[in-house]
């Protein structure tokens, strides 16, 4: 099953758990349905299903005055740089909103654009800065555990937060891994647990982690894995310790964000952890960075093997 | 003359005499927070505190002190709130350009031009999804008129037919500079009407007219399920001349926030307008009452005040 497809009966299965709210965004109820994330929300969906003009400032703003008025609701986002139009609601009017707590859901669930083609707007692979620009709670997913399990707790949970997954995994298949560990709120699940190595992963770049783990393993050695959900900084102590035990560690980040979250987590294994070996692969700022040229990193798999094994 | 039209006089008088009290604080400096006074926008104000029904809403701007004082219908909270304390009207969490009263019917003030608007949708469209029948007022002026979301905030709300009134209160200034200074007019009434929307204007400064026009708008928002734009031509007084050497005849300042340095403390036996024109609506209240009776309700109203505060 294509991830799309997996992420979209999430979708629906909360909606539809749900019962009454108000679903609404540019054709998601038309046309392609957002390339098929949201196709049927409607069949399934007792309240207010809405195909909108394209006023995104407007719609960021809608969402929170159906929160006021005690309304759940969801705006499904075909590209997170629409969101960019609606930043000032994200900051100026959340900011007076979060003060009283409301009972009813707001959720923005915008497909983060990282297949790089798309040219200016592929280069805003920048999650983390919308969750940071106002202390926004937002979590990225990028498999069948972890989608599920964030969706369906947050999907319709009273505040407001912003639920994203990548472009370029919707079309893939169904990354399906098995889980060793999730935090209580979902903010990070562990796949695995070794000794040669913790390799953490934040963004999209699960993907990356799986490869070099089983490349680690046809090498003999074994690693941890992890993978961060949560763009706001949060508490690591599980992680930290995992670090601590195997004092190697990889970070594998792919935003594109000058305000990476794994550069806190950085600081974190710093302060608390005795590493023998780091190595952080990250996107690297390029002369063709904004032009349209696929978004994935170039990791050389063996070389980093061998470092880990070497040290 | 009937006896809510003596109360809609009380209350307008009374609106003017609680934002000079809080004039007079503000000239001995006591805010830390920018507090927008709107003396000579006492009508309007009035006049949707008037016809507001229970379920109704009314999401305000920057300038929200006329309407907050109209609907909680007493001074002190509002005046703990620009002190920041915490028996103020929201704890003193929200200060002035933010405060909203939920319990009075205020869900959301904004500081944001333009940004009201577009939560105001989504409170109006969150009463269709309830199935209730109600009007969403929304007040925006004529500098926040010009930001991208009137537009997108009138396109919604006229495409899922949403019982909303969108007030436009244009005082013809924004800061420091005129509509003519900054920007080519904006002809309201054909703007709306490119949206199928209805167009209401009022500019009589009367608040007996206004309540009568407003309780009338407001049943045809929720029975035709449709926004209506009213266009409200004010001044907001306060207004002064500076002068110097470079303007030895004295440069007109437009009151925006703060002090309003030339308007007077208030006494008792002084019928308090600022103008002596149709500009200010306790002027326009003549129209209906003899100088004597104003003058009575003046003292009434002061009388009242100065014990809520003491």
């Amino acid at each position: 099953m294509k991830y799309v497809q997996y992420v979209n009966s999430l979708i629906k299965g909360a909606v539809k758990d749900n019962g009454n709210a108000v679903l609404f965004g540019q054709n998601i109820d038309a046309g392609s349905c957002l390339s098929g994330l949201t196709r049927g929300v409607s069949d399934v969906n007792e309240g207010m299903t809405l195909n909108t003009p394209n006023v995104e400032n407007t719609l960021v703003g809608v969402g929170f005055g159906l929160m006021l008025n005690g309304v759940p609701s969801v705006f499904f986002m075909k590209q997170l740089d629409f969101l960019l139009l609606g930043i000032d609601h994200m900051v100026n009017t959340y900011n007076v909103i979060r003060q009283t707590q409301p009972d009813a859901s707001f959720t923005i669930f915008p497909v983060t654009v990282d297949s790089g083609y798309e040219g200016p707007q592929a280069a805003l692979n920048n999650f983390d800065d919308f969750c940071s620009i106002a202390g926004v709670e937002g979590f990225s997913f990028t498999n069948k555990a972890d989608s599920d399990k964030i969706i369906n707790e947050y999907m319709f949970k009273p505040g407001f937060r912003i639920l994203s997954t990548g472009q370029r995994l919707l079309k893939l298949d169904t990354l399906n891994l098995d889980v060793v560990y999730e935090d209580p709120e979902f903010k990070y699940f562990q796949y695995a647990k070794g000794e040669a190595v913790s390799i953490v992963c934040f963004n999209h770049a699960l993907a990356y982690g799986v490869e070099l783990k089983d490349s680690l393993t046809e090498n003999g050695a074994s690693a941890s894995l992890f993978s961060i959900n949560s763009h706001l900084h949060s508490n690591y102590d599980h992680i930290l310790e995992d670090i601590s035990r195997t004092r190697k560690l990889v970070i594998i980040d792919d935003s594109k964000s000058r305000n990476r979250l794994s550069d806190r987590f950085l600081a974190d294994a710093l302060s608390v952890c005795d590493l023998e070996m780091k190595k952080i692969i990250v996107p690297e700022l390029r002369a063709d960075s904004f032009y349209p040229r696929e978004d994935s990193l170039d990791i050389d798999y063996r070389e980093v093997v061998e470092e880990i094994v070497s040290k | 003359m009937e006896q809510a039209n003596i109360n809609l006089a009380k209350k307008t008088i009374w609106l003017r005499l609680a934002q000079s009290l809080v004039n007079d604080r503000s000239k001995n400096g006591e805010f830390k927070v920018p507090v927008h006074l709107a003396m000579g926008h006492e009508a309007i104000a009035i006049a949707i505190d008037a016809v507001m029904q229970k379920d109704d809403a009314l999401l305000v701007t920057h300038r929200n002190a006329h309407y907050n004082l109209a609907r909680q219908g007493s001074l002190k909270e509002e005046m703990d709130e620009y002190y920041l304390r915490e028996d103020g009207l929201a704890q003193g969490r929200l200060g002035s350009m933010n405060l909203n009263n939920p319990e009075k019917g205020i869900p959301y003030a904004s500081s944001i031009l333009g940004n009201d608007m577009p939560v105001a949708c989504g409170y109006a469209l969150g009463n269709k999804a309830k199935g209730i029948e109600a009007a969403t007022f929304v007040t925006t002026g004529d500098g926040a008129m010009e930001e991208g979301a009137f537009y997108e905030s009138l396109l919604f709300m006229k495409t899922y037919d949403l019982a909303a009134v969108l007030i436009v209160e244009n005082n013809d200034w924004s800061l420091a500079t005129r509509i003519e200074e900054r920007r080519a007019q904006i002809n309201v009434e054909r703007l709306v009407s490119g949206l199928d929307i209805e167009y209401v204007c009022l500019d009589s400064n009367d608040v007996v007219d206004y309540a009568q026009k407003l309780e009338a708008i407001r049943a045809r928002a929720i029975e035709n399920n449709a926004p209506i734009v009213v266009e409200v031509k004010l001044t907001t007084l306060g207004y002064w001349y500076m002068t110097n050497d470079q303007h030895p005849d004295g440069k007109f300042i437009n009151y925006h926030c703060g002090t309003a340095p030339d308007v007077q403390a208030c006494t008792q036996s002084v019928y308090p307008t600022i103008d002596e024109t149709n500009a200010d609506p306790l002027f326009v209240l003549n129209q209906h009452f003899s100088k004597e009776q104003l003058i009575a309700f003046s003292d009434e109203m002061l009388s009242n005040l100065k014990a809520e505060l003491a």
